[in-house]
């Protein structure tokens, strides 16, 4: 069934807001596969970050009512329910679990056949790691891990401004990169 | 302010990526509103970052899209209906900044709230109906029975009032100045019988107060004579009657008799049945 009707961002957000199934459908079949892109970028097992994703839709349409168009996109505003619903999935007891069992495994398999995407080739991820060392880690552990600044000043054992200037170095080159 | 500044600060980059502390947001949120450039930095790093994972998407598996269809197939706005049912939910909502609220949960919350009422409700009034059809039973009850009681009470009324009038009755006969008095002696073997006939002078109407007669048999009657030129003449039956009984009227006689006949009388006196009579009147 082709997709014929085109909304404008606005119209969604109103036709969400209304409860209309057309409007849920319509999200979906635009913004699933941008959206699973950021999941497996944080998630990289597929099966979990497809659990993820219908997670992030349920929430997307039971929360739209707090979308504010004022604070930005919607897709930006959905990008970061995904985000944080994945940091939730890593942080998850059963995850932890689940990445023990194959660590165990892939050293046993060297990687042949996982379902598991390889990081580097995904999305923001992939333009993260050609960032210089400095840069990536910090990327690494606010945007792909969920650590708060004051959390890896602790961990890497630098001060907070430093955390803070370097990190706003690196969104600066990571937009260039993304630019190109 | 120097917007050029802030915009190539990498604020805005962390607030779009989700990184910026809370406070950062909210300045920045300001700053768009009073800054059409800064605005226009955010949404050029938005459009940026959608294009880029636009262009990078992943089709997610096929049957997401299903499960999604079903998991949420109750809270999707029924046909024309939503206007009704939509509007009080949203505003239920409105109050949540944080949007952790779920929809769903809250109406199933309200409707199991409302059913549980009502079922409070329900039972408290059946306890109320059955307590008062209770004392409905109870109070008809006590209501037939006092109904009873009056009845009762009235039905002896109206035996006392007809015994009154009787007596009445009797006592004006007998208060009568036309009134002549007849007394009705025992005869032989008859001894403790008595009876008084009062024969009234003008108009010829004869009563009796039968009350001191020995009880008639079921099958026997008395029956009250008059002797006239020594031949007696029917002058009618003692009935039940109270106090005073009219009889025959009796233009002339010289005596009264009465004697015990077969019930409904006898057109000839038996007189071995002679109970009480008269002296020449």
């Amino acid at each position: 069934m082709p997709e014929t009707v085109k909304y404008t961002e606005e119209e969604l957000v109103t036709l969400l807001k209304q409860r209309q199934q057309s409007a849920f459908s319509y999200l979906y079949d635009n913004y699933s596969g941008a959206l699973y892109n950021v999941i497996l970028a944080i998630v990289p097992d597929r099966d979990l970050a497809s659990d993820v994703l219908q997670e992030v839709f349920v929430k997307i349409w039971r929360q739209c009512e707090s979308y504010d168009s004022a604070k930005g996109r919607l897709f930006t505003w959905m990008m970061n329910v995904a985000r944080n619903a994945s940091i939730d999935m890593l942080r998850s007891k059963n995850y932890q679990k689940n990445q023990q069992n194959r660590e165990l495994t892939e050293t046993v398999y060297q990687n042949a056949g996982s379902s598991v995407t390889n990081i580097d080739r995904i999305g923001l991820r992939k333009i993260v790691h050609s960032l210089k060392e400095d840069y990536k880690v910090l990327l690494e552990l606010s945007y792909f891990e969920g650590f708060t600044q004051d959390e890896i000043s602790k961990m890497l054992n630098i001060p907070l401004g430093t955390v803070k200037t370097r990190l706003r170095s690196a969104l600066l080159q990571l937009r260039e990169l993304v630019k190109n | 302010m120097d917007t050029k500044a802030y915009i190539e600060s990498g604020v805005i980059e962390s607030y779009v990526l989700g990184l910026a502390t809370a406070e950062e947001a909210v300045e920045l949120q300001q700053l768009c509103q009073q800054h059409a450039d800064i605005k226009q930095a955010v949404e050029e790093f938005e459009l940026l970052i959608e294009k880029q994972a636009f262009e990078n998407a992943v089709a997610p598996p096929s049957d997401i899209r299903n499960k999604l269809m079903t998991t949420l197939s109750d809270e999707f706005a029924k046909e024309k209906d939503d206007d009704k049912t939509g509007a009080p939910v949203i505003s239920m909502m409105e109050d949540r900044t944080s949007g952790a609220g779920n929809i769903k949960t809250k109406r199933i919350a309200f409707w199991k709230y409302m059913a549980a009422a009502s079922v409070i409700l329900l039972v408290a009034s059946a306890a109320l109906n059955f307590y008062l059809y209770n004392n409905y039973q109870s109070a008809n009850t006590k209501y037939q029975a006092l109904l009873t009681d009056r009845n009762s009470l009235q039905a002896n009324n109206d035996v006392f009032r007809t015994k009154l009038n009787d007596f009445e009755e009797a006592m004006r006969i007998i208060q009568n100045p036309d009134m002549q008095v007849v007394k009705l002696d025992a005869t032989g073997n008859k001894k403790g019988n008595l009876a008084t006939v009062y024969w009234n002078t003008k108009t010829k109407d004869v009563y009796i107060i039968p009350s001191k007669l020995a009880p008639a048999p079921a099958d026997r009657q008395y029956q009250l004579w008059a002797i006239v030129d020594g031949k007696p003449v029917d002058a009618g039956l003692i009935s039940d009657c109270n106090g005073v009984c009219k009889m025959t009227n009796i233009p002339r006689a010289q005596k009264f008799a009465i004697t015990l006949e077969q019930k409904g009388g006898s057109p000839t006196p038996h007189l071995d049945q002679l109970y009480v009579i008269s002296q020449d009147i």
